[in-house]
């Protein structure tokens, strides 16, 4: 029962593609969801009762532990939210019923390949599963087949290639360092941690560092990451950004734990600070300028995975604040992306400049905006503050002071760049710029004022742009008053089992 | 027998650094992947047979037939016969192949700790291999002297997951063939789609997406 987490998109896919109709993609779609979310619930359950320390699915390849039984949590959660929005995002465009239908499978075998990266047990196997979400999420990224488009699926698709293949060469250059331990099973390194060459595992942790931190979007080598979540449709941009950065990350974390093992985490921290850091600074210097909110919200998903690298390298209290950092951001991170596919959808342009009033327009777009911006920015009853003091307090603790200073200094240049957008787009009045007047059909004979407007914008009549609004159904808003709701409660209050759940996983970290 | 294969290896990596025909360097995969087939004919113990027959298709198949006939369709299609211009001109980038290729056989002179889990030619002319595919992908400007970078970038990885003495379990070559196919077909795919969609398949079509567009 529990394998079929694995094999159901599998049939699902090849049912789909003979069949091809939009009413049984969106069925799929939303029946995987639910199956996944059901699955991942009684993973959790059996966990808790049996309380043993893993549930092993298909021999010893895939197990649930209490790390990455949070991922898993998270996983399932943002992809029931963004299947149910999945369906109303489509409801009004004439996509025809075969790039539906790729589009449905395609989605299908990205959630399929981050299970498989989640569950895995073995450093190889999640390899493997990483590198199948890129080419999954290809097609997902060139869906609008603009020019635009086009060239952030190839940047995606040819940068993140190569970095996994170093991160194959950091898997070859630990496997020289294993000796004797002929295995590439997660628990069997563990085990055997002593025996490995501390030269081959320093040089493999960098391989492994560059290699899957540019899936996760860590800095130097986040290139492909602005591109891709500012061309895909919404409902992939928040896939991309809620759960194939953390797949991601769940990698590293797993082989920082060996670093902790053999006693090289010194070294590892030094490079997680650095990237993190340097994370943090990109985002803050380039937040300012942008000019097109997608790629904003995709630049502050890069902050955040530098400060969830910055938690894991302060250690202790800090590894918990990560945790909660990851649960919070997936939350608050993947409304943000699908109300700027409201958004998106209302104005039809992704330019800041040329957007303002959202509230006017649309009142429950432009209220989701702003608590959105709230969660984002880490005010109070967002979980992202506790998050954040927590790994102030913790940066503290361990007398890395000047840590703390340029951490909280860069966060506040970062908030106040996106804030200063995010205002500038909810308040004031309705302005019509340039190109459309209302009540005119859009047909833009200018190729370049073509490519600026998105693919769904060429579509659809124009009078949204004025007066009256399009017409939204409420799958457009639920999924993330869902998702705002629920990290106000994280933040006011975190449940318990959600506290075990984060401790736990914080705990499996730690060695001590 | 073997060393002198690697060293072969090492060579059509600077032949590569040093012509700027794209078919020549199409040729040159091909060489490489029935290099790496011989030198797995040669070397490998042949105790493990499912496996030897699953890497000998890779190579001989996959990568010696399959992959150059796959890229010289997208050319004669497409009609980019020349990567001209280079950001670096051949000679120089010759030249610091043959520094990178130098240092891969210095790092095989090492003996040290650590050092006898892996044959140490192998070793370093796989590194210098992944080296140099690296600096020609991003001295190159075409889109398909990019890919072909990339599967050079795999026939490096591939030489290196030889030199490691054990082998990979099987499941893994199977997911790195898979992966470098699918791979290949998808970055063909998307090289056809760009050639359709801009007019030159030249890297610097592709910069479009900026952070700032400062004339707005």
């Amino acid at each position: 029962m529990i394998e079929a987490i694995l094999i159901f998109p599998l049939i699902a896919c090849l049912i789909l593609f003979f069949i091809k109709s939009k009413k049984l993609n969106d069925f799929a779609l939303i029946a995987y969801a639910i199956f996944h979310l059901v699955i991942s619930i009684s993973l959790y359950l059996k966990k808790i009762n049996l309380e043993t320390s893993a549930t092993k699915l298909f021999g010893p390849y895939f197990s649930v532990d209490s790390l990455n039984i949070l991922f898993l949590l998270i996983l399932s959660v943002i992809f029931a939210g963004v299947a149910f929005y999945n369906k109303s995002y489509f409801k009004n465009t004439d996509r025809s019923d075969k790039a539906h239908t790729y589009y449905s499978i395609a989605i299908l075998l990205f959630i399929f390949s981050m299970t498989g990266t989640i569950l895995s047990t073995n450093l190889a196997l999640s390899w493997v599963f990483i590198e199948a979400t890129t080419l999954a999420s290809a097609y997902l990224i060139y869906f609008n087949k603009t020019k635009h488009a086009l060239e952030a699926a190839w940047k995606y698709v040819f940068i993140c290639s190569i970095g996994i293949a170093l991160a194959f060469v950091g898997i070859i250059l630990l496997s020289i360092g294993t000796g004797s331990i002929n295995s590439l099973f997660f628990n069997d390194l563990y085990i055997n941690a002593g025996k490995i060459v501390p030269f081959w595992l320093k040089l493999s942790f960098v391989f492994i560092l560059v290699g899957f931190g540019t899936k996760m979007g860590l800095a130097p080598v986040h290139a492909w990451l602005p591109d891709a979540h500012s061309e895909a449709p919404s409902p992939v941009s928040a896939l991309l950004s809620a759960t194939l950065l953390n797949s991601a990350f769940l990698i590293i974390l797993r082989f920082y734990k060996l670093m902790e093992l053999t006693h090289l985490d010194y070294f590892a921290k030094i490079l997680l600070v650095s990237m993190g850091l340097l994370s943090l600074f990109i985002t803050a210097v380039f937040v300012f300028n942008i000019n097109n909110y997608k790629r904003m919200l995709a630049y502050s998903s890069i902050e955040n995975m530098g400060i969830i690298a910055i938690g894991i390298a302060v250690g202790g209290l800090g590894i918990y604040a990560a945790m909660l950092h990851l649960l919070a951001h997936s939350l608050i991170k993947s409304s943000f992306f699908l109300t700027a596919g409201n958004i998106l959808k209302q104005f039809k342009v992704k330019k800041i400049s040329e957007i303002s009033g959202i509230l006017k327009q649309d009142k429950p777009t432009g209220w989701l905006w702003i608590a959105c911006f709230v969660g984002i920015a880490g005010i109070p009853p967002s979980p992202l503050f506790l998050s954040e003091f927590l790994l102030l307090k913790a940066m503290i603790e361990r007398d890395q002071i000047p840590l703390a200073i340029i951490f909280a200094i860069l966060l506040t240049i970062i908030i106040f760049g996106i804030g200063k957008s995010v205002i500038k787009m909810s308040f004031g009045d309705i302005k019509i710029f340039n190109k459309i007047a209302p009540g005119q059909n859009v047909i833009l004979s200018d190729q370049r004022e073509r490519e600026n407007l998105s693919d769904d914008a060429i579509w659809i009549d124009s009078h949204a742009t004025a007066s009256p609004p399009l017409r939204m159904t409420i799958g457009m808003y639920a999924p993330q008053i869902v998702f705002i709701t629920a990290s106000l409660i994280l933040g006011i209050c975190i449940p318990s089992f959600i506290n075990q759940i984060i401790n736990n996983a914080a705990l499996a970290v730690s060695i001590t | 027998m073997v060393n002198m294969l690697i060293v072969l290896f090492g060579l059509t990596m600077l032949y590569m650094a040093a012509t700027s025909r794209i078919k020549a360097h199409i040729k040159m995969l091909s060489i490489q992947g029935l290099i790496l087939f011989l030198i797995l004919f040669l070397d490998e113990d042949k105790t493990n047979l499912i496996n030897l027959i699953f890497l000998s298709i890779e190579t001989l198949l996959v990568k010696t037939i399959l992959i150059p006939l796959f890229l010289t369709r997208i050319l004669n299609k497409n009609e980019v016969f020349r990567d001209n211009e280079p950001h670096i001109p051949n000679f120089y980038s010759l030249v610091i192949a043959s520094i990178m290729l130098f240092a891969g056989f210095m790092i095989s002179n090492l003996h040290g700790q650590g050092f006898e889990n892996v044959t140490a030619l192998y070793f370093g002319v796989s590194i210098s291999t992944i080296l140099i595919s690296l600096f020609l992908i991003t001295t190159r400007k075409k889109i398909l002297t990019h890919v072909i970078g990339y599967i050079m970038m795999e026939n490096g990885i591939f030489l290196l997951s030889l030199s490691v003495a054990k082998e990979m379990p099987i499941i893994v070559s199977m997911g790195v063939l898979l992966d470098i196919f699918i791979a290949v077909f998808i970055l063909g795919f998307l090289v056809n789609k760009i050639n359709t969609a801009f007019d030159e398949l030249n890297i610097c079509e592709l910069c479009n997406l900026k952070d700032c567009d400062c004339n707005d």
